[in-house]
């Protein structure tokens, strides 16, 4: 007798459907299981402290200065301190509200951007900060390319995964202080690099005109 | 015997380098545009000497590489292959010129991270970024994501004999329609039509969300650009976590869904044939994988108790690993949130779910959902044999855009690459853990890297030492092409030196 197990596509749809369906279930069935750190309570201090950047202990007094890195090396131990942070504002304030975000860096170029300086130093790096709105409009400038922001100190309570704003790491402000303004950056056009393209184009443009002929030519 | 290439060979090659090449000097005339609009004239100077170069190179090569000779598979896998390095070594000007980049090395990273859709970067000091820069940065991964190819075939390439060879070599072999140029053309268009679409709501929301109108659109451009390509570059630091904003997320999440899925699939949804999307291998693949890994992750991040209620745990974790199985390379984290919070269960999940990755023929990586579709069948295939009577005939049936019998060919092909892939990305990270990284960190960034998928856990770092980059854009460049390009270039190089 010839058996004939003859599995169609359509078939074969539903079952990964069904397999699909039971994973899904799965994962709405894990959701009571989480822990009750897990449900809107203290997030637990499952990782090791990484010592080579700044962590806080008992003595750590409320308000201390605390850097980018730290704050995401060491980001459960830092969870609901309060500190200070200092930094160039970058990009603009999104208000909502009475609230904005604002994006404040801490990394070599808040004195000078990469290419006002010349010099390089790796990653932008900084936090996200929650502050009244009132607060965000008294910053006069924003760091970008043609701009060198204010530099701001900040202090705040710090979030490692904040239930207010879907888990994200940020620093809820309770004060803004504008400790420097921030002012225009130029960008003089480099003389030889005008040249360089001239040059170019004008090697572009004769071997433009060589293929043109041979093509006429019938090269 | 292997017969070492001919002078009309090396023509062929170089010819079609030079159109292609010319095809990138066109593509910066883009930023160059957005420099002079904004009046950043410093930059817009470095396109000008970019696209001097690109035009340069190109022409000569069309005159000096003049021939009648037609094209033929293998000098279309070479000209793929080889066409990809020189446009990174020319595209990388502008960014070089920047001063943005430690060195050119880091530079053609860069570049070869954009036109492979990958999304992991060097450039240092973003924040500062003219919008120049940011156009080039996300104009190259849009522009990958379509194929550097596509867009020559487009509009440079006259003929289609030869055009189709250098189509498939880039990693692409579906006919939506007769004529391949005609295929370049409607990949052109389905993606434009999303373009104005997705940026049209990602605006409106960057208003809502209080950004400027022209700083809105910019970002809404650009972040449309590196979704649909499942590209990862953002115009800030802080990535999408920039914008704080669920509907941003959800908005992104779509785009790069949809942007993960293979154009013939687009094609026929476009073309009236909706059910295509419940019926094909690859939709039923993707989402089996994306739920497992979904799962692992989840259970990951309870272990460790990161996130403190139930829907910052979902918005976290899926935002990550859809970003990551779908090849995008978006976060809402910190890189080295990964290691410092999420732990390494976690991290596994999004590992595997990036090198799994999305659909063939499409703007993403890894070794696709079709293969995996077609190696589970096959699985199944084998233990139906093993259950039923000798006698019995076991067929099995995938379909994607028609229903085929699963055939060995099919299945051992699929294991090749998948097998590839597993070797490209073994190989990453045994180079990282040749430099002290940590294994679990040095495979995430080097299967990242590999799978064209751009997340990173603090590996990939303008500190990194530079024979690892020299890897990583090395990964990039064999994930993207899918090693058969790679191979055709191998043997091109071996034939030269050992052919008679």
């Amino acid at each position: 007798m010839q058996w004939s197990v003859d599995v169609s596509g359509t078939h074969s749809a539903n079952s990964v459907l069904l397999a699909g369906g039971l994973c899904l279930i799965l994962l709405t069935l894990s959701v009571p299981m989480l822990p009750a750190t897990a449900q809107g309570q203290t997030p637990g201090q499952p990782l090791p402290v990484n010592p080579d950047y700044a962590f806080p202990n008992r003595e750590t007094p409320p308000g201390v200065d605390v850097n980018s890195a730290s704050l995401v090396e060491n980001a459960n131990l830092w969870n609901g301190h309060t500190v200070s942070f200092k930094g160039e504002t970058i990009g603009e304030a999104l208000i909502k509200g009475n609230m904005a975000w604002i994006h404040v860096n801490d990394d070599p170029y808040m004195e000078k951007s990469a290419a006002a300086a010349g010099t390089l130093s790796g990653y932008n790096s900084g936090h996200a900060i929650w502050l009244p709105a009132d607060s965000a409009r008294k910053i006069g400038v924003f760091g970008d390319y043609r701009h060198q922001g204010d530099i701001v100190k900040v202090s705040g309570v710090f979030n490692a995964a904040c239930p207010e704003h879907g888990g994200d790491m940020d620093i809820h402000a309770t004060s803004l202080t504008i400790l420097r303004s921030g002012h225009s950056i130029e960008h003089p056009v480099s003389a030889n690099r005008g040249l360089a393209a001239v040059g170019l184009f004008v090697l572009a443009g004769g071997l433009y005109g060589v293929r043109r002929r041979t093509k006429l030519m019938g090269l | 015997m292997l017969v070492r290439p001919r002078l009309n060979d090396a023509k062929i090659i170089g010819l079609y380098t030079g159109k292609i090449i010319i095809g990138v000097g066109l593509l910066m005339l883009l930023p160059l545009a957005t420099a002079l609009v904004f009046g950043d004239w410093r930059a817009a100077v470095d396109f000008l000497v970019g696209i001097g170069a690109c035009f340069a190179f190109g022409l000569a090569m069309e005159v000096l590489c003049r021939t009648r000779r037609d094209m033929s598979w293998s000098h279309g896998l070479v000209v793929a292959s080889f066409s990809w390095l020189v446009a990174m070594a020319l595209g990388a000007i502008p960014h070089w010129l920047s001063g943005h980049f430690g060195s050119y090395l880091d530079a053609m990273f860069d570049v070869m991270s954009g036109y492979t859709t990958t999304g992991m970067f060097l450039l240092q000091d973003l924040d500062h970024v003219s919008h120049g820069v940011n156009m080039w940065r996300h104009l190259l991964t849009f522009a990958g994501g379509q194929g550097i190819i596509v867009i020559a075939l487009t509009f440079l390439f006259r003929g289609t004999a030869g055009a189709y060879k250098v189509y498939v070599g880039e990693g692409k072999d579906e006919r939506l329609l007769p004529n391949v140029i005609q295929t370049a053309r409607a990949i052109w268009l389905v993606s434009l039509t999303y373009l104005v679409v997705g940026t049209l709501a990602l605006w409106a929301t960057a208003l809502w969300l209080g950004q400027g109108p022209v700083r809105g659109f910019l970002h809404a451009l650009w972040i449309f650009m590196a979704a649909w390509s499942t590209g990862g570059f953002a115009p800030q630091s802080y990535n999408t976590m920039y914008y704080h904003s669920l509907v941003y997320e959800v908005i992104s999440v779509v785009i790069f869904v949809i942007g993960s899925f293979n154009f013939a699939l687009h094609w026929a949804v476009w073309t009236g044939d909706k059910s295509e999307i419940r019926r094909n291998i690859e939709v039923m693949s993707f989402t089996v994988t994306l739920t497992i890994t979904l799962l692992v992750s989840t259970v990951g991040l309870m272990q460790l108790n990161v996130y403190p209620d139930v829907m910052a745990l979902f918005r976290k974790m899926f935002y990550q690993v859809a970003s990551g199985h779908t090849t995008t390379g978006f976060m809402t984290i910190y890189s080295r949130t990964f290691v410092r919070q999420w732990g390494t269960l976690a991290m596994l999940g999004v590992t595997v779910a990036m090198a799994i990755g999305a659909s063939a023929c499409s703007t993403a990586g890894g070794f696709k959902g079709i293969r995996m579709g077609l190696i589970f069948k096959a699985l199944m295939q084998d233990v139906r044999r093993m259950i039923s009577p000798e006698s019995a005939r076991v067929t099995e049936k995938w379909h994607h855009i028609t229903t085929r019998v699963l055939d060995d060919s099919a299945v051992r092909a699929a294991m090749l690459i998948v097998i590839s892939y597993v070797g490209l990305y073994s190989f990453g990270a045994l180079v990282g853990v040749y430099y002290g990284y940590d294994a679990v960190q040095a495979l995430f960034d080097a299967v990242s890297a590999g799978s064209n998928t751009g997340l990173s856990c603090g590996v990939a770092s303008p500190a990194m030492p530079a024979p690892m980059k020299v890897v990583y854009i090395f990964e990039m460049w064999a994930g993207r092409l899918e090693f058969m390009s790679l191979f055709a270039l191998g043997g091109y190089l071996i034939a030269m030196v050992r052919g008679r």
